[in-house]
């Protein structure tokens, strides 16, 4: 059973459907929704001037080599005339279309980049798969990659970072850092616990990941004491869709939508694919499903289209070959 | 090169944007606020400029601010003195704000946009003279602008030829045609700013039997220009702008919401007729001075389309332009044109023959918010479309139209609209039951096909942005009874197909069906409301409200049977 009005399926405790079959997430959201006061660019504009660099670069954007994040690092250089460092790293399963897109981006755009590539995170993606673990692997690799972009902000004495993130991927707070990152909402607490658990134990047992943050609000308290450095996402603030950054991108940054994605138009990780086959299988629904719903209630998106953008279609040999690399295979693929 | 101007602090704010000699964007910050008239500094409509215009905040190459903070508050600053003791509650009142918005515009536009650039100060009365004439078809024309009062003036005329204007002469506060026009509306219990429209409406029901009386208090001389006899007024003295003194010539002020007396009535039909009488002999007086056949009308007391009329009626003028924002929004828009003709010497090129000009929004945007909200809709091709709606408006149902960009200005021109059936003399008591809850005095607009429109009406011009009142023609008072005013006149609206090809055509399948080219146009709000802005705002106002059907594009929305 899917909300009648989102994407989200009942999942109990946390996603509940009323009788006319519209989940407690929307319904929720209509009891808040505030029309007004919507974040503007000029705020977004405030943000940058306060937290205004003296160091060399202005902000440190976090590129995936996606259209969200390509997008936000092309408007950081030509929209508001800053001197950014774009900052990828590469866990071992970054899609070679992925890293073309970035390379393209920083050539063009003239930005200095750095690529930090490092095989780290394997032991724990591995031990995450083979131990069916309902923890969901890119969550401890969103904490990881926020924490290796906060201490590249600190090293370069950068104060902004830069994050390609949706509407959808907002609680439509200005900062990052004052909306937490959403774990407390109903349709992530499931699956948050989960990794808060998975971590929990996993660290404890791991010397190698002694300092490896417990979740994402764990980052921000570190970060915190550390340095003044605020996250932000141009996209919360600007009202274009996507439509229209994917055509700027593509026209002047040779952007390339990659063959194979999940979700359809998107471009992620091979790992992704792991971690969705293993949400559905878990909670019958995925962290875009959460993102696509928001967009849905927002008006920004169709309920056709996100569906249709989330159908899961990759095959099993696709799965396997990813999994291989994890010293697993998954049983009757 | 992108000039942005600025209006605000005062009422009506607003923003536009001026891209190659081009207008771009002009848009009210009440749209965004939903504050009617409201005085904000336009932060959303700008946002809204600079991202419609495809450009960034980093091009704007200059920005205009629409009167001159300083002067008028030095003119402020010497009328509390004047009226000093009785000033120090409007001093006290008014201080924080000239300190802390009105005399900072610099430093305000630095803090909310980041812009650093070179900020031009334009006169008030010079921004709406250039609002009007540096969109205007003429080449060379006179002008003549008019409103409550700017930093000093109250009353300019002047010439405009070519990329330049000429104020020749100005009239100066305390002497005010419009704030005559303002006090006597809150004497009426009407709201500043917003009630004058009320006023002018409510004269037609009376006979001014106070004109000599009026005449007693404001002194007109032979050019037309006015002196006011100060005692009768308290414009810095407390939180009347009339004086018991006016109280006493004129009976007891009337509190908003009590009943209407013939006495309101009178005094109503009195101030209209004075006004009118007035700006009949300072026209008169223009075009004596600058011997030009056509005029440019601005500022506020020109929203005012009866007096409007009785000037292009009984002057020697031929033809007359009124920018569609006439009030301070208007101003917005003509420091910015200002800025580029006149400062910066750019030819003209550009024509406002339309007043669409803000908001827009995508088929698929109102689609994906019809079904976020779980509202059930019926999608139609466009014929189909204003065949079903001139068919269901044929049968006496209230239609919210929301159509392409929205409008500048106070007036739905049909993209921000409520329509309705003209030929039905009930009409407005069902529009007034259903959705805007008026005063039963005030009458509803016609829209009329531009070709037909002097079947109609007596008008031998265009009047696309409902500023002109004329009578409607005998014979065909009985065809559109929901229209007339008790006047005989009407506020019309003639609809092009080239500037509205979509209401051109709704208002043609009227007539196939009705054989009358007209159709009601109001504007799409409930009373105290700003019109709707967005297809969120057009929704939230047609649940509030009984109207029959919704249109967002060709998306209709019917009202779910009780």
């Amino acid at each position: 059973m899917i909300c009648k009005r989102c994407v989200l399926p009942e999942h109990k405790p946390d996603i509940l459907l009323n009788e006319e079959g519209i989940c407690n997430v929307c319904l929720e959201y209509d009891k808040l929704r505030q029309p007004l006061n919507k974040p503007l660019e000029t705020d977004f504009i405030k943000l940058l001037n306060t937290y205004k660099s003296k160091g060399e670069y202005d902000c440190l954007v976090m590129c995936s080599g996606g259209k969200d994040s390509t997008s936000a690092l092309y408007y950081m250089k030509k929209r508001y005339k800053l001197n950014p460092l774009a900052f990828t790293f590469d866990h071992g399963f970054e899609t070679e279309e992925a890293m073309a897109n970035i390379r393209n981006a920083v050539e063009i755009l003239g930005v200095d980049f750095l690529l930090f590539k490092s095989d780290f995170m394997l032991e724990m993606f591995s031990e995450m798969v083979r131990n069916d673990s309902r923890a969901v692997l890119c969550h401890p690799c969103s904490i990881w990659y926020m924490d290796l972009a906060f201490k590249m902000a600190f090293r370069f004495n950068i104060p902004i970072i830069i994050a390609g993130w949706t509407k959808g991927q907002s609680t439509k707070q200005p900062l990052m850092s004052r909306c937490g990152c959403s774990v407390h909402q109903p349709e992530f607490y499931s699956m948050a616990k989960a990794t808060n658990d998975f971590l929990d134990r996993y660290i404890k047992d791991n010397p190698k990941y002694k300092n490896f943050p417990r979740s994402m609000e764990d980052v921000l308290a570190r970060a915190k004491l550390r340095q003044k450095c605020v996250v932000l996402s141009p996209h919360w603030f600007l009202p274009f869709d996507s439509e229209a950054y994917v055509e700027t991108i593509k026209k002047e940054l040779k952007w390339k939508l990659p063959k194979l994605s999940y979700p359809a138009n998107s471009t992620n990780c091979y790992l992704n694919f792991i971690s969705v086959y293993n949400s559905m299988k878990n909670y019958g629904y995925t962290h875009y499903h959460v993102e696509m719903s928001k967009l849905i209630r927002e008006g920004l998106l169709s309920r056709e289209e996100a569906l249709k953008n989330l159908e899961v279609n990759f095959s099993p040999e696709l799965l396997n070959s990813i999994a291989g690399k994890l010293n697993h295979r998954f049983n009757g693929q | 090169m992108n000039i942005l101007g600025v209006s605000c602090h005062y009422h009506d704010s607003a923003a536009s944007l001026i891209k190659d000699g081009e207008v771009v964007v002009a848009i009210q910050e009440e749209r965004f606020n939903r504050i009617k008239n409201s005085s904000d500094f336009p932060i959303n409509a700008i946002n809204y400029c600079i991202q419609e215009s495809g450009i960034t905040f980093n091009d704007i190459d200059y920005v205009g601010f629409y009167e001159k903070p300083y002067l008028k508050f030095s003119r402020v600053i010497l009328n509390h003195l004047q009226a000093w003791p009785f000033s120090l509650k409007n001093f006290l009142a008014t201080m924080p704000n000239w300190l802390q918005d009105r005399l900072i515009i610099p430093i305000t536009l630095n803090k909310e946009t980041g812009f650093k650039g070179k900020v031009f100060f334009i006169k008030h009365h010079l921004s709406h003279a250039a609002s009007a004439f540096f969109v205007s078809p003429f080449e060379e024309s006179a002008i003549l602008t008019a409103d409550a009062v700017g930093e000093w003036a109250t009353m300019t005329y002047g010439v405009g030829k070519g990329n330049k204007i000429k104020i020749l002469r100005e009239m100066q506060y305390p002497n005010s045609l419009g704030l005559l026009y303002t006090a006597i509306t809150t004497y009426l219990g009407f709201a500043a700013h917003e009630g004058e429209g009320t006023v002018m409406a409510l004269a037609s029901c009376g006979e001014p039997r106070y004109l000599d009386k009026l005449k007693e208090i404001v002194t007109v001389k032979s050019d037309g220009s006015c002196i006011v006899d100060e005692r009768f007024f308290g414009f810095n003295k407390g939180s009347r702008m009339y004086s018991n003194k006016f109280i006493k010539a004129f009976g007891p002020d009337r509190k908003s919401g009590a009943s209407l007396e013939d006495r309101h009535r009178d005094i109503a039909s009195s101030l209209q007729k004075f006004t009118e009488e007035t700006l009949i002999t300072i026209a008169r007086h223009v075009h004596d001075k600058t011997n030009l056949d056509k005029l440019c009308l601005a500022g506020g007391l020109f929203l005012n389309c009866v007096a409007n009329s009785k000037i292009l009626e009984q002057t020697q003028f031929k033809e007359i332009f009124i920018q569609p924002a006439a009030g301070d929004s208007g101003g917005a828009l003509g420091v910015a044109l200002y800025i580029q003709h006149s400062i910066l010497n750019n030819p003209r090129r550009y024509v406002m023959e339309h007043a669409y000009l803000g908001t827009e929004y995508s088929q698929i945007r109102i689609k994906n918010i019809l079904l976020s909200k779980n509202i059930p809709f019926t999608e139609f091709g466009g014929e189909e479309l204003v065949k079903f709606i001139a068919g269901e408006i044929s049968q006496n149902k209230i239609v919210g139209w929301f159509q392409g960009k929205m409008e500048f200005g106070p007036r739905a021109l049909g993209n921000r609209s409520i329509l309705a059936d003209p030929r039905n003399p009930g009409i407005k008591e069902i529009i007034n039951s259903k959705v805007k809850h008026r005063e039963f005095f005030r009458p509803y607009a016609p829209a009329v096909l531009e070709e037909r429109a002097e079947e109609f009406f007596d008008l031998n011009c265009k009047s696309p942005f409902m500023l002109l009142a004329p009578v409607v023609k005998t014979g065909k008072k009985d065809l559109i009874p929901g229209i007339v005013h008790v006047d005989g006149t009407a506020r019309v609206q003639t609809v092009s197909k080239n500037t509205n090809r979509k209401l051109w055509q709704l208002i043609s399948a009227f007539e196939n069906i009705t054989g009358i080219p007209v159709i009601i146009n109001t504007s799409f709000n409930l009373r105290g409301e700003p019109i709707v802005c967005t297809p969120d705002d057009a929704i939230d106002c047609f649940q509030r409200s009984n109207m029959d059907y919704l249109v967002l594009d060709n998306f209709v929305i019917s009202r779910p049977k009780a």
